[in-house]
């Protein structure tokens, strides 16, 4: 009998395990389907340098020039998350060559925060000719002064 | 650290730091904010010196309090060097509140980054 309740004992120990392993798995694929960004051939990252962590909850928006009417289209309007990314900003489809522009509410974000900031906004013009490739348009920002850089 | 020349409210240093020189010969624009019919005016032109730099661009009379831009004609800058950038131009908008400071707003340049401070 009692060897019974211990073959018992460590048969159930093995179904718990294994039911826990099946959970750890379950809930990793689920993250990983929740946490998979919408595919952007442009993207940006936006970093706040004067505190040294990411610029959530920027508003930013993209817009594509139009030529024959001089003006801009405006093409998608988000806000930053967590980490400072804005993903899907656009699809393959509709990314074409021409000139873009990238808008960043930064005079609201620092407001935000409780502080002024001597930009109230930062538009990047960029030119794109090869649209099969990757392009990253991040902003490095502080209070006083910004920089940005062409990515992949 | 570029500095403003003695005397200028309002001046800007552009550097190309992808050959390490200064831009010289780079037009650029300032224009002010009209907040009531949501425009821009054109305050002045000028281009860059040798050294890169441009100073005299508002007198004391003209420099309010408001919204301005500080536009660089970064595309025809590269194109006389027979080479094309990311940036067809550059517009760098920043807000006075303070009339008694200068101004110094540098432009790092690079084919395809660029970056700006607020200077005196």
């Amino acid at each position: 009998m009692y060897r019974f309740w211990k073959q018992f004992c460590t048969v159930k120990q093995m179904s718990i395990r294994l039911q826990h392993i099946k959970d750890h798995i379950l809930a990793a694929n689920q993250c990983a389907e929740m946490s998979s960004p919408p595919y952007s051939p442009l993207t940006t990252h936006v970093l706040n340098t004067g505190r040294g962590i990411p610029a959530a909850s920027m508003v930013i928006s993209l817009h594509l020039r139009n030529h024959t009417a001089a003006s801009w289209t405006l093409l998608r309007t988000g806000a930053t998350n967590d980490d400072g990314r804005c993903p899907g900003l656009i699809t393959r489809e509709a990314f074409v060559p021409g000139v873009y522009k990238m808008r960043f509410e930064t005079g609201r974000y620092w407001e935000a925060l409780g502080e002024t900031c001597f930009y109230p906004y930062v538009e990047i013009v960029f030119t794109i000719t090869d649209a099969a490739q990757k392009f990253h348009v991040p902003l490095l920002l502080s209070r006083f002064s910004y920089s940005t850089y062409r990515g992949s | 650290m570029t500095t403003s020349k003695t005397g200028s409210l309002l001046t800007t240093h552009v550097l190309n730091t992808a050959d390490g020189v200064p831009g010289a010969r780079m037009a650029l624009s300032l224009h002010r904010l009209d907040p009531q019919m949501a425009l821009w005016n054109l305050v002045s032109k000028g281009t860059t010196d040798e050294d890169g730099q441009c100073s005299d661009l508002i007198s004391r009379d003209e420099f309010t309090a408001g919204m301005y831009k500080l536009r660089f004609e970064t595309r025809q800058y590269w194109e006389s060097l027979c080479q094309s950038s990311f940036y067809p131009y550059i517009e760098i908008v920043f807000t006075i509140t303070d009339l008694d400071q200068t101004f110094h707003l540098p432009l790092l340049l690079s084919r395809y980054s660029y970056s700006t401070y607020k200077g005196i």
